[in-house]
Parts: C-alpha cells; structure tokens; sequence
C-alpha cells in the first residue's frame, strides 16, 4: 500500500512537471495556433541560468528560480518576435519548420556556451525528505514543492485568463483574432504577453525537473518538452485545465507502467494511452469542439 | 465630415477588388453601400477599419488619415464595426463580450452595459450564458451591443440582416433608427436593399468595385434601375 502510494506521489510530482510545460504548449497554441517545438529547450535554459546563479554566484536559490524565470521570459519574447512574428500569415507547416529549427539553434547554442558536459544541479529545496506514518511513507521536499507549486500557479492562471483584462483579451484572441482588433486589442503584444507568460512557467518546470531529475545536458528539455505536448494534446490542445489534467495523467500513467508493467515500455504504454484517448476523444479529454452558428 | 473616402484601391493578392472609389459620411447621417454579392461592400468596411489597407487613395476619419493606421487603433478613436457574420466571442460569457467591446476603457460604467440592456432586454435575460448558445438574431444583438460599448462615434455595419427571419430584421433595423436617434453616425452594408434605402439619409450602389449609382435613400429606392436590380421590381 505504502509502495503504491510512494509511486502515486511520484506521478503527481513528475505529472506536476509535465503540467506546467504543457502549459506553456497549450497557451501558445491556443492563442498563435501553433506548436512551439522549442518550448521544451526554454526549460533546458532555465535550469541552466538557475545552476549557474546558484553554484557558481552563490545566489540564494530562490533569486535562481527569479534569473532563470526572467531569461526566459525575454528568450521567449525575442523567440517570438525573430523567428515566429514574420511568418504570422505563412503556412502552419513553416512555422513548424522554424520552431523546430529554433529548438536546434537552442540546443547548440547552449552546447556552444555551456559545453555537452552534464552538470550535476543541486536541488533548490534541498534533498530531505519528510517522514509520514510512523516512516512507512518517505516524500522528498522536490516531490511536495512540485505538486504545490503546480496547484498555485493552476489557481493564479485560472484567476487570470478568466477575471483580468489581458486574460480575457487572451481568449478573445485565441478565439477570433479579426474581431479582437476590431474590440481595440493589440492582437501582437498580446501574443507576446503569451509567449512571456508561458516561457515564465517553463523556466519553473526546468527548475523542478533538474531538482528532481539532476543532471543538466544541452537535450534535458527535448524529452519533457516532447512529453508535455503529448500531455497537452491528451488533456485537449488550447484548453488550461486539459493541460493540468492531461500532464498529471500522463506523469501518473508513466510512473505506475515504470513500476509494475516495465521500465523500457513506459514510454510506449503513455503512447498507447494517448492512442486509445484520441480514437474515442479526438479534440483530448478536455478539448471542446464548437460548432458555429451561422 | 466625419469620415472620407478618397480613390482607394484594394487587392486581394492580384485581384483588383476596390477601384478607386470615393464617398464620404457627415456627423449625424446613416448612409448605406449596397450592391450584389462580390461588389466590395464589405472589403470597403474592412478597408475603412483598418484590417485591410488600400494601395492607393486615402482615408480621413474626424480630421486625421487613418489609411495605414493598425486597425486595433480605431476603436479608441470612435470607429465601430460589427463585423460580417457577427464575430462574437462564442466561448465567452455574454457579459463578457460585452466587456470585450468596452476593451478600450480604463474602467467600465455599469451604465453602459444598462445601456446595452435597454436596447436589447434579451441579452440581459442571458448574459450569464456562453455566447455559443444564442440564437442566431441574439447573437447579431450581441454584436451590436458589444460595438455600442466603446462609445462609437461612427459605427459600422456589416449585413446585420443576414441570415435572420424577417420579423428579426426589422427588429434590427428599428435599433438601428434607435441608435442613430441617440446620436451615433452609421455606415450600413446591406444586400438587402429595400430595408437599407429606407433607413438611410444616403446611399451608394457598389458594382464590381466601382460606385455605380449614389444619392439620397428616398431617390435610389425610387430609379427604376435599382428597382429592377435589387428591389424586384
């Protein structure tokens, strides 16, 4: 019992991750219809700027998560405006081509900067770990810190995307780009605004991914990056809530095939749930589809 | 003048979609563009709102050139549209439509969306209710209700009659002799020709790009040559 809960938290805490990152999926592709390949190497940057504000300039840890979260949060923005702004009206599949090739240039500029070698990142909660029932149940601070930190910001972006002005103008947007400029909303800076937003979360996600997972490499973000999109398209691509859902999932199913199916399958297994869950859901658990009225 | 049209030309890619037409709107006035499918009525408004831009001429709204201005600009100037088949935000809440359309405000006076409701009870009944599932006559009253919010000095519409029963048009149509009885200056698109000449102060016959015909309503619903093209007779 004990076994299954410790796997349970686990999958929380590891779904946690891939919820904050398919966030970052879902927004983007919500509002600029598009898949933002390179989203998963803006977490390798942000576990990058942390490690080195805090094992090499000593900064406290939580400064580190501060650097790293306003990186990327500019990288974002600039990715936007350089390699995704110019091409608004061009094909899908251009876009798609350049997100690829900016998840590249991320990677080899970080090999170029940073070297291939793995750095060892220290946790930024430390490694204790909280001792429940008597000692039956050990959690590690990681595990709790990830599922608290994925609940506070699920509850800040419901707040926002449903009561602020910028977050309904998100929505407007995302919706009909035409009618939100003709409502006076600068459809461009809110598209950054996006970008910034989830570039923000992704730079949270590399903190706890490298807290929890800790070596560093130019690719750490390729895998999560992919499996976040997995979770975003799982919960419904453009819905917040299918993201948060379809990331936990994910994190859960993933864990529980490691423990009792096999370690090498996990991966097909989640894959073979994602199948099963479009062939009877195609628009994703949470995805809706709207019919419009003419 | 409230707003002028000077000699634009619009493209859609190589085609020549506005040929250099010319028309203006004065303060207080309700003039309507009508002509069939295809003859740029609604590239004109688009043009004039600045989601498309022309290749020549010019555009002059209260005084200032807004040819080549970004569209998002114009609300906070006074320019209006409810666009071609309403547009409204289907996932949103009424009230939140509502709110979209006051986007340009710091903050909104209840009074406004009071306002709203007076012109259109209906749309307090549902505005807790997700846009979607609004009739399609609710739907086309939200459109306007949401372009009333931002305080238009010239609003813009775009076939508000489309697609609605007969007794729903003439219930828009009646709003929009309410709206200009409350001061605002309106550019009407309309294919239906019969309600729109009886509204408007002005017309202008549009005809593959050009302005083929123009003069008060009263005169156009009377030439035998609108007559026999748009009116059935």
């Amino acid at each position: 019992m004990m076994t299954f809960l410790n796997y349970l938290l686990s999958g929380i805490s590891l779904g946690s991750i891939y919820a904050i990152i398919a966030l970052g999926y879902t927004m983007v592709y919500g509002i600029a219809k598009m898949l933002n390949f390179a989203h998963g190497d803006v977490i390798m940057v942000g576990a990058y700027i942390c490690f080195f504000a805090v094992s090499r300039y000593s900064l406290p840890p939580l400064l580190g998560v501060i650097a790293a979260m306003a990186v990327c949060t500019v990288l974002g923005v600039i990715v936007e405006r350089l390699a995704y702004k110019p091409l608004r009206s061009a094909p899908s599949l251009a876009v798609l081509i350049t997100a690829i090739g900016v998840s590249y240039f991320l990677q080899n500029g970080a090999q170029l900067l940073w070297t291939p070698n793995p750095k060892v990142f220290s946790s930024v909660v430390g490694t204790n770990r909280l001792a429940l029932f008597g000692g039956q149940l050990t959690v590690s601070y990681v595990t709790l810190v990830t599922i608290a930190s994925c609940v506070v910001i699920m509850v800040a972006l419901t707040w926002f995307t449903g009561k602020t002005k910028t977050g309904k103008a998100m929505r407007a947007c995302s919706e009909d780009k035409g009618a939100a400029q003709l409502m006076g909303i600068n459809v461009n800076s809110t598209i950054s605004v996006t970008f910034a937003i989830g570039s923000g979360l992704a730079a949270i996600a590399g903190v706890l991914l490298c807290s929890a997972y800790p070596t560093l490499v130019p690719t750490t973000g390729a895998m999560p990056g992919i499996k976040a999109f997995t979770a975003a398209v799982f919960g419904g691509i453009g819905s917040i809530p299918g993201a948060m859902l379809g990331g936990i999932l994910l994190g859960v199913i993933e864990i529980f095939s490691k423990a009792y199916i096999s370690t090498q399958l996990s991966d097909a297994v989640v894959f073979a749930v994602l199948i099963i869950v479009l062939l009877v859901k195609p628009a994703g658990l949470l995805g809706k589809q709207v019919r419009e009225k003419v | 003048m409230m707003l002028t049209v000077e000699n634009i030309d619009v493209f859609y890619g190589a085609i020549h979609a506005i040929k250099g037409i010319s028309f203006d709107v004065n303060e207080g006035e309700i003039v309507a563009l009508i002509g069939a499918n295809g003859a740029g009525k609604s590239t004109t408004l688009k043009t004039i709102s600045g989601i498309m831009h022309p290749r020549n001429g010019k555009i002059t709204f209260l005084g200032e050139d807004i040819t080549h201005t970004d569209g998002y600009k114009l609300p906070a100037k006074g320019l209006a549209q409810v666009p071609e088949g309403r547009r409204i935000f289907l996932q949103m809440t009424v009230m939140e439509n509502l709110e979209m359309g006051a986007y340009i405000q710091k903050k909104v006076p209840p009074e406004d969306f009071d306002n709203v409701f007076a012109h259109f009870p209906r749309l307090k009944e549902r505005r807790s209710q997700i846009a979607g599932t609004l009739s399609g006559g609710e739907q086309q009253m939200l459109a306007m209700g949401r372009a009333l919010m931002s305080h238009p000095k010239l609003l813009m519409l775009d076939e508000p009659s489309m697609g609605l029963a007969p007794i729903l048009v003439e219930e828009i149509f009646n709003i929009i002799r309410e709206f200009h009885a409350a001061g605002t200056t309106i550019l009407l698109v309309e294919q239906n020709a019969e309600m729109a000449l009886q509204v408007a102060d002005r017309a202008y016959v549009l005809e593959s790009g050009t302005i083929a015909l123009s003069g008060t309503g009263k005169e156009l619903a009377e030439s035998d040559e609108i007559k026999k093209a748009y009116l059935g007779g």
